[in-house]
């Protein structure tokens, strides 16, 4: 084997002229049954990209029937006027297409990806599934029965508990957002058809719904396509709900979901704070990335890159409930799993990093790196139709205008280090954190009750 | 109209180009949207490791990562979403993958960068890299595999699927015994091995002028040396399954309720049997309309989820992924038999023209899910340029899956979704004092307990 010469090296190359890119502006229509459409042309697009809102919050579920408006989302795919749960589900199957629903606190939302080509075919079966659903008994008999199948599950999974138990924590448990969003095994039961022709009968309705449909549209006649599919929907008129205020204690504390044998510590720390209608979303939004929004931000700087806690560790805000008069509000968090003896010291670290971070304020290069990312990511964020989608959906239901995305690259670039410094210290006070910890309560309690975040307390999973 | 015929996935531009240097790059330029892709597969993976250095691929993975001769150590991550970028790096048993999606004006950087750990990587790496990766690494394992139901699974079926020394015997996340033995040198010697210019393929795809974009390729990498010392894998094809090798494993763990878990041997990848298979594993076992969900979720009532799909090999058997998790008391012996049952009539029937054209269906919206945005196009391609020597495959892969007939699905399934041809996992949860015994264990004496 020959010694082979070393590689030239060559200094590393300056940016080219970038392309001017937009956040793409949607059309917003109302079609004559009251129906809101927001529609986006996307060339080249060819997986159509439909989500329709129902306003059908979970605050209006009857009480002790958590979880009905996720039985009756379920219950869309469970057949039509004309067609068998089956063949339904053939029918969609044949097109290519996948009709996925889900019930939030806000809004239930059925997502409907579809081939261009076969678009039409995709909105008649959305249409008659919203407009004619069958809600067969014993479907939801089965449906019913498989959720409490999966609650089994979601109590077994790590993740899925430690967001049980924080929200259970944070807020007052008579607000339904302490409380799972698909239902708990005791009120599930409860539920059957009559429970699920009821929510349907008194929250679905074109009037109060909206469809967002973003894609390749030079396959079909748009507007005749929609008029003779969701168009055709009929219901009675009716106001659009209004969401309740969000509250909760967020004094500083820690609770312990035992699970004897873990080798890895679920840790979920959080709190609410500002939704999307505050001036400081932009801020907080680039504050909160610096902290823990990727591989090199403060938190798995330290947690990842320099002790080998974790595989890597978030923060984030995800808007709960929101409403336009700013009464919302958004989960602000910071999660990840870190093997079990290094419990206590990842916490300490954690901390030590939120009082760095009020003590000292963020750098410029920090922002500057992270504001080059949030703004510059987004034609990549949005590539797809489905992403477009996505995000005009999210505006829709949180009651923002049609130009928000837009808005806030445009904030995000205006931000200073100072704003971002105090948006994300205000989101996380070291003394107002909620921390959830789903582990082993044996391996890791002892150590935690010096470290100065609150009182701990052990419950059993 | 709406009605018409599948879409065409045909007619992306493709190019391909050699360097002096062996390295293969494979160029498709649109313009949609102002972002390009860049991605890197470098032909190694797990199957390419010993005994005694699993998991070696992965955790190397991460060490590429941690700063080259130009990059101080994050600064792969810190350049690249400071340009607007997005990055990953990904294992398998077959390969290994690294990939920038970078906005249209900022796609040098992501080949200067490439280049730079291809060609300098050893001049970063030190112990102090590994040992935080090995860290880092060994917690991925936990949160992936060890610390959720049912998470160690597909290692445990891949194991019984793939005897005792064949190459695709472990996962790419290995042991943490070898994860703990990895020396500096055993990393220093992998990239000697594997990561040269000449095992390995560049795509670039998107927003891109092919003919710069080739003059940069040439300028960052061209200088850097090629070497023929890569130790090819052991054959993966021939599964050698002695009599009396296990097949079978049942485990009672604290998971939430009972699991039926299968691996069947299939086509290799490439082939058209192999597509046979795909559409037949998507009637049988994907989607509402599917056989499995019809008798077992909606009929029987006896399982909650009960799905099947396909991991595509090249080097070895494709393997048939079945997992079916319980309703309720329900036993796993009737579930079980429901689906030999299910499979013994598809064998004898094959699929109706309705199933096949369902499948069809499916098969070609996942496959333009893939190829909407331009990463998932440049992997495609190095997929095709590795594994079957050609990147312009791409543009025949949908309709050689649309051109499966009914009776070659049929026989597919006849000749291999057989009892004989298949690993089995069972799960049984603890029973409830068994739980509470368990509990006072440690997390070492665990997994005693649960395979006695």
């Amino acid at each position: 084997m020959t010694i082979a010469s070393a590689m030239t090296f060559h200094p590393r190359p300056e940016a080219g002229e970038a392309t001017p890119w937009a956040f793409p502006a949607p059309t917003r229509s109302v079609l004559p049954n009251g129906l809101t459409v927001l529609r986006c042309d996307r060339p080249g697009q060819k997986l159509v990209a439909v989500q329709l809102l129902l306003d059908a919050p979970l605050a209006d579920e009857p009480a002790g029937l958590d979880g009905v408006a996720t039985i009756l989302a379920r219950a869309f795919n469970e057949g039509t006027a004309t067609l068998t749960a089956e063949e339904f589900a053939g029918e969609l199957e044949r097109a290519g297409a996948t009709l996925d629903a889900h019930a939030d606190h806000m809004v239930l939302t059925l997502s409907l990806d579809v081939p261009a080509s076969r678009l039409e075919r995709g909105l008649r079966l959305l249409a008659d599934a919203v407009s004619t659903p069958a809600l067969p008994a014993d479907e939801i008999e089965r449906l019913v029965a498989n959720r409490l199948d999966e609650i089994v599950h979601e109590l077994a999974n790590p993740s899925r508990r430690a967001a049980f138990a924080l929200y259970g924590e944070l807020f007052p448990a008579d607000d339904r957002i302490s409380r799972p969003r698909a239902g708990t095994a005791d009120t599930v039961k409860g539920i059957d058809r009559a429970a699920v022709a009821d929510f349907y009968a008194a929250h679905v309705r074109p009037a109060t719904a909206t469809a967002v449909i973003v894609g390749d549209f030079s396959a079909v006649d748009f507007d005749a396509v929609l008029a003779d599919t969701l168009g055709a929907w009929t219901g009675t008129p009716a106001e659009p709900s209004t969401a309740a205020p969000v509250t909760a204690d967020d004094s500083g504390r820690v609770i312990i979901v035992d699970r004897p044998g873990s080798v890895q510590t679920q840790v979920l720390i959080g709190r609410v704070g500002p939704d999307r209608h505050d001036d400081t979303w932009a801020a907080q939004v680039l504050g909160t990335y610096c902290l823990g929004g990727t591989l090199t931000s403060r938190l798995d700087r330290v947690l990842r890159e320099e002790k080998g806690y974790t595989y890597g560790v978030r923060a984030f805000a995800q808007p709960l409930r929101s409403a336009a008069d700013g009464s919302g509000r958004a989960m602000l968090a910071i999660s990840g799993s870190v093997d079990t003896e290094s419990t206590a010291p990842a916490l300490a670290d954690t901390w030590t990093i939120l009082r760095d971070l009020a003590a000292g304020g963020l750098t410029d290069e920090e922002r500057d790196i992270a504001v080059q990312n949030l703004v510059g990511v987004a034609p990549l964020r949005y590539e797809t139709a489905g992403a477009v989608c996505s995000t005009l959906a999210d505006q829709v239901e949180q009651g923002l205008p049609d130009d928000y995305q837009a808005q806030v690259y445009r904030r995000l670039a205006e931000t200073d280090t100072a704003e971002a410094t105090a948006a994300v210290v205000a989101a996380f006070p070291p003394d107002r954190l909620v921390t959830v910890l789903v582990g082993d309560a044996a391996a890791i309690a002892g150590p935690l009750k010096d470290l100065g975040i609150g009182e701990v307390t052990v419950v059993s999973a | 109209m709406a009605d018409q015929a599948p879409s065409s996935t045909n007619g992306f531009v493709i190019s391909e180009h050699t360097l002096a240097n062996g390295l293969r790059v494979v160029l498709s330029e649109d313009h949609l949207t102002p972002v390009a892709a860049v991605c890197l597969w470098y032909d190694v993976g797990s199957r390419h490791e010993v005994a005694g250095r699993t998991g070696l691929a992965h955790l190397f993975e991460h060490l590429m990562f941690q700063g080259s001769a130009s990059v101080p150590g994050n600064g792969h991550f810190e350049l690249v979403q400071g340009a607007g970028g997005s990055l990953n790096g990904t294992t398998s048993f077959e390969r290994t993958n690294y990939f920038e999606t970078m906005p249209a004006h900022q796609v040098e950087l992501a080949l200067w960068l490439e280049a730079d750990r291809m060609g300098s990587l050893l001049t970063a790496l030190d112990l102090t890299g590994l040992d935080n990766q090995r860290a880092v690494v060994k917690n991925e394992r936990r949160q992936r595999y060890d610390n959720v139901p049912y998470g160690t699974a597909f290692e445990r079926l891949v194991a019984m699927a793939f005897p005792e020394g064949h190459p695709y015997h472990h996962t790419p996340i290995g042991s943490m015994a070898d994860l703990d033995a990895a020396t500096l040198a055993d990393a220093q010697d992998f990239f000697r091995t594997y990561y040269a210019p000449n095992n390995a393929v560049l795509a670039v795809v998107g927003d891109i002028d092919p003919e710069q974009t080739l003059a940069w390729v040439e300028k960052y990498f061209g200088s850097i040396p090629s070497h023929d010392g890569k130790r090819p894998p052991r054959d993966g094809v021939a599964v050698d399954r002695s009599a009396g090798a296990r097949m079978s494993e049942h485990l009672v763990e604290e998971v939430p309720s009972r699991a039926l878990m299968a691996a069947y041997l299939l086509p290799q990848d490439g082939t058209r049997e192999a597509d046979a298979a795909d559409l037949a594993l998507t009637i049988l076992g994907s989607g509402e309309s599917s056989r499995f969900y019809s008798r077992l979720v909606r009929r029987d009532r006896s399982a909650v989820t009960a799905g099947f799909g396909l991991l595509r090999l090249s080097g070895a058997p494709s393997l048939g992924w079945l997992d079916a998790k319980t309703s309720g008391e329900s036993a796993i012996e009737d579930v079980a038999a429901a689906i030999d049952e299910e499979l013994a009539r598809f064998a004898a029937e094959g699929p109706t023209p309705e199933e096949l054209e369902r499948a069809q269906a499916q098969i070609e919206r996942e496959w333009l899910d893939r190829l909407d945005t331009v990463g998932g196009r440049a992997d495609e391609l190095c997929r095709y340029a590795v594994l079957f020597g050609d990147p312009k495959l791409l543009n025949r892969a949908l309709d050689k899956v649309l051109d499966v007939t009914a009776e070659e699905v049929r026989a597919v399934a006849a000749r291999h979704l057989t009892p004989e041809n298949r690993a089995v996992l069972t799960y049984e949860p603890l029973a409830e004092d068994e739980a509470e015994d368990a509990a006072d264990n440690d997390a070492e004496n665990a997994d005693e307990d649960v395979n006695a």
